[in-house]
């Protein structure tokens, strides 16, 4: 396939193109569901494919194909020639490319125990035995457990000399049950919500999850929300347990610092955002214990990887210093806008996608505060359990965020567990008001399988480092 | 484009080679182009040529499920013989119906030539019009427009053989000021449907009358939402409450509740993917032909949809309403609602509203908070209007609603009797009809600084 690639390059070369890469993907994805015991769904998909981008007289064009015969290939680069002098029909500013070494590399992610060879027959013994063991309560009503494994082959080459390839591993799974009593149904999830945890491993990490070892206190916690009463409409200082926090960065710190969002690229979908170039280095985004980065090196975290869709090494960026904005996640493209050089955060869902810049693991990095003595030392708040609901404005300001659950904390205390529980606040001034971040040992990198942006809609794989946060005076319980 | 002819002689070919009790064969193939424009020029212009291939092999009730995007002849032998691994694996589905027999459909024109062979230079040839339109305000334009055209082919061992080309084109564009903005979206089987000129000429209006917006309180207001406002609500309450695993897991709000008062009797909704005024299509991913289906008629709440295996565990008929063999453990959902008109005319709703809120369209809406009670939170977006003593007065800086859409819904004064067209993700089989709507009480319940 490499051979077809360069041939293709060289195509495009001779046609005099300023820029132009192409990208080979096979993608393997395995999904398994079980509910109540039976497997509702098992499935297998391989998908293969070449997507070809080219840069000519300033504009861009990109053209895809599943049929990679070499007369194939040569039709979609012609056709992606032809999108690229369709775009310069309106250009008014043409697109330049920041320097980038040409690198040829092979990349693989850490992989114990490659999740399609394991037996199907244990991957379903797993997952029934968990909504067995999930339903032994009258009022646990469904109980669903899922798996899934996604195994990437991508191959990079670009006119500049880049010959890229990258094997890349992704797993995860969870389980939720819904509990139903009288009129009240309440879901309640474990590791996380929609879909449960994932990371760049392999099936090594379902092991380590430990599913089976949570089902006893998600059955007891689905139980005492159909008796919850409902969370208050307060003013309240808050702790956000670590999954909810991952929720939090992404909503409100990924997205507002990617550069093509930043710089209006993605109006026509999801939006803009308030942290614009004039702000960096200015805006006191949080406070002062506040330090978020964007580190796509960490070992089997899912926004991991060895290089982005440009052909940019993986590496680890400043986002927010000491709670100041000092960094976006940029793109060859975008990055000039501030004078920097890309910091390799372009990735495509695939080949018959163009990147995009895409969260890798944006990090909250750990405090100094241990979880019980953080609880001891809030008189009167609220605990907020795993993410229900999510939303926040096209600027990403005002966002609101609900919780499956969450406890009471009364003089120090987990009190009682309230159902229903919102918070809502604007982003600058919610991120000052952190007081204390728990350390290392609460720390953990959720991994997000189902981040979306951009037409046609793209799906990636990104993570969150985060723990346990406190956040003082925020508005909790709108929902009524 | 394959054909029909073509493509049922390869699926059937390879349907003949398998070893199971039943074989279903989904094909899904695309030709499509998307051109995207920010800052008032083209930033991504792209191209998909792809297709899919889903084979479910069932052996007694053990059923596997494969995919590809290869249409070689190895690839597909390969990945029908995968699915049957798969099924010999797995335990019984006691749930499983059977796959669905041969069928009649209803003959319904989806495909459009022009529309197929609308090229990238037609697509920039439109947007450089509507940025023309957008320049003479000194507006920024951004916003997306795609062509495509496929076709969808369901076979199965049980004589299932149905067949059908479509086309789309969907377009959305926002006028951007300095303090402002202004939406408009069109959506059509046929390209030249679509009035870019004329939408173009909403979107900067809207961009114009909202400049310098006020900050006003939330609080419980009267509202009309225009139908990308309202269909962005419908779009959720579907997702959360119209299908049948929401509706067997009562997480829908319309679970205890058939037969009942639920809303104003001025909402009705219908699923009707027979409407061939929308984007209509024939039958659904099982084979089974499309039905229209009541949801709420005159405010009463009258059932969800299904396919064969909710239906099954429903006691049920499926209503033509089952997704492919991939996504079909999240049951049936409807992909082609329409809210019936009423008797008002659109230009003249707001004359009625004392004080009020026009709402052109809403984002990132989320139901997941109470689900039951159709708890819906999202922001205004676009175009949101302060209405005082029956006219528009300007614009207005964006509100955070969260309310029970239900009770929102009692409180119908008025539906238009036109309606639109709103484009969702599953374009291809269907969207979203919605009039305009008035409503005495929609709570907001926050607000943002722009």
């Amino acid at each position: 396939m490499k051979d077809k690639l360069k041939a293709t390059i060289a195509l495009l070369k001779a046609k005099g193109v300023e820029y132009a890469d192409c990208r080979f993907v096979r993608r393997e994805v395995e999904h398994i569901q079980v509910t109540n015991g039976t497997v509702d769904m098992l499935s297998r998909d391989l998908n293969v494919g070449v997507g070809i981008r080219v840069l000519v007289n300033g504009a861009w064009g990109f053209a895809s194909t599943s049929a990679v015969s070499d007369a194939d290939l040569k039709k979609t680069a012609n056709k992606a020639l032809q999108i690229a002098k369709a775009s310069a029909i309106t250009l008014r500013h043409k697109v330049v490319l920041a320097d980038q070494e040409a690198f040829v590399d092979h990349y693989t992610t850490p992989c114990a125990i490659d999740p399609f060879l394991v037996g199907t027959d244990d991957k379903i013994n797993l997952l029934v035995s968990l909504t067995d063991a999930l339903t032994k309560e009258k009022k646990i009503q469904r109980a669903e457990s899922n798996m899934g494994f996604f195994k990437t082959n991508k191959l990079f080459v670009s006119t500049e000399g880049a010959e890229i390839e990258q094997d890349i591993i992704e797993s995860g799974g969870g389980y939720y049950v819904i509990a139903v009593g009288g009129k009240e149904v309440h879901k309640r999830s474990y590791p996380n919500s929609f879909g449960g945890d994932f990371m760049t491993r392999g099936y090594e990490f379902i092991q380590e999850m430990n599913l089976p070892a949570h089902t006893d206190q998600t059955i007891d916690e689905a139980l005492q929300l159909l008796k919850a009463k409902p969370c208050p409409d307060t003013v309240s200082d808050i702790i956000i347990c670590g999954s909810q926090m991952a929720l939090q960065v992404h909503e409100s710190c990924g997205h507002p610092t990617e550069l093509d969002r930043v710089l209006g690229t993605e109006i026509s979908l999801a939006g803009g955002s308030f942290m614009q170039p004039e702000l960096l280095n200015k805006l006191q985004y949080g406070s002062k214990i506040v330090n978020i980065n964007a580190d796509a090196t960490i070992e089997g975290g899912l926004g991991s990887f060895g290089y982005d869709d440009e052909g940019v090494k993986a590496q680890r960026t400043p986002i927010i210093e000491n709670g100041m904005f000092v960094g976006y996640l940029t793109s060859r493209e975008t990055a000039p806008v501030i004078k920097k050089r890309s910091n390799g955060t372009m990735r495509a869902d695939g080949w018959n996608r163009i990147p995009l810049i895409r969260m890798t693991n944006h990090n909250l990095e750990p405090g100094e505060w241990e979880l019980d003595d953080l609880i001891k030392d809030t008189k009167k708040g609220i605990f907020m359990g795993t993410n229900k609901s999510w939303s926040i404005d096209d600027k990403r300001l005002n966002f609101q965020f609900g919780g499956e659950c969450a406890w009471e904390i009364k003089d120090g205390k987990l009190g009682q567990m309230y159902k229903n529980p919102v918070y809502t606040g604007i982003t600058p001034e919610f991120w000052n008001s952190c007081d204390a971040i728990c350390n290392k040992n609460h720390w953990h990198v959720w991994g997000v399988p189902n981040c979306g942006k951009g037409e046609p809609m793209q799906t990636a794989h990104v993570a969150h480092g985060t723990a346990p946060t406190r956040f003082r005076n925020v508005k909790v319980g709108v929902s009524k | 484009m394959i054909g029909e002819k073509k493509l049922f002689d390869i699926l059937t070919k390879v349907l003949s080679h398998s070893k199971a009790d039943e074989t279903e064969i989904v094909f899904s193939g695309t030709e499509s182009g998307l051109t995207r424009y920010a800052n008032s020029q083209i930033h991504q212009n792209v191209h998909e040529n792809n297709c899919k291939i889903l084979f479910k092999s069932v052996i007694g009730k053990k059923i596997g499920v494969a995919s590809t995007n290869s249409l070689v002849k190895t690839d597909l032998l390969k990945t029908l013989n995968n699915s049957f691994e798969i099924a010999s694996t797995q335990p019984e589905n006691p749930n499983y119906p059977g796959l669905a027999g041969k069928a009649k459909y209803k003959t319904i024109k989806t495909f459009d030539e022009k529309t197929a062979k609308f090229t990238p230079n037609d697509r920039a040839k439109v947007v450089k019009k509507i940025i023309a339109i957008s320049d003479k305000k000194g507006f920024d334009l951004a916003g997306a427009f795609s062509t495509s055209s496929g076709e969808i082919a369901v076979v199965n061992s049980k004589g299932v053989r149905a067949y059908q080309p479509f086309t789309s084109a969907t377009i959305n564009m926002i006028a951007m000021s300095g303090t402002s903005s202004g939406y408009a979206a069109g959506t059509s089987r046929n390209v030249n449907d679509i009035d870019y000129a004329k939408l173009a000429q909403r979107a900067v209006e809207k961009c114009e009358v909202s400049q310098n917006p006020v900050s006003i309180e939330p609080g419980t207001y009267e509202v009309i939402l225009e139908p990308e406002a309202l269909a962005s609500l419908l779009e959720w309450m579907n997702y959360i409450g119209f299908g049948s695993k929401a509706f067997e897991q009562k997480t829908s709000f319309l679970a205890g509740k058939v037969g009942k008062k639920i809303t104003s009797d001025q909402i009705t909704i219908v699923d009707d993917a027979l409407d061939t005024s929308s984007i209509a299509f024939p039958f659904d991913f099982e084979g089974v032909p499309k039905k229209k289906v009541p949801i709420i008629q005159k405010g009463v709440a009258k059932g969800v949809v299904y396919d064969r295996m909710s239906a099954k565990k429903a006691k049920k008929k499926s209503t033509g309403h089952g997704l492919t063999p991939e996504e079909s453990s999240e049951g049936a959902i409807p992909l082609n609602l329409v809210i019936s008109g009423g008797t008002a005319k659109r230009d003249k709703m707001i004359e009625k509203v004392k004080k009020g809120i026009l709402v052109t369209r809403f984002h990132y809406i989320n139901g997941f908070i109470d689900t039951p009670n159709a708890v819906l939170t999202g922001m205004t977006r676009d175009g949101t209007f302060l209405i005082e003593n029956g006219k528009i007065v300007g614009g207005i800086k964006n509100l955070r609603f969260t309310d029970r859409m239900l009770d929102a819904f009692k409180t119908t004064v008025a539906v238009s009797k036109e309606r639109d067209l709103v484009a969702s993700w599953w374009s291809a089989v269907g969207c979203i009809k919605a009039p305009t709507i008035h409503l005495k009480k929609f709570k907001f319940t926050g607000k943002t600084e722009f």
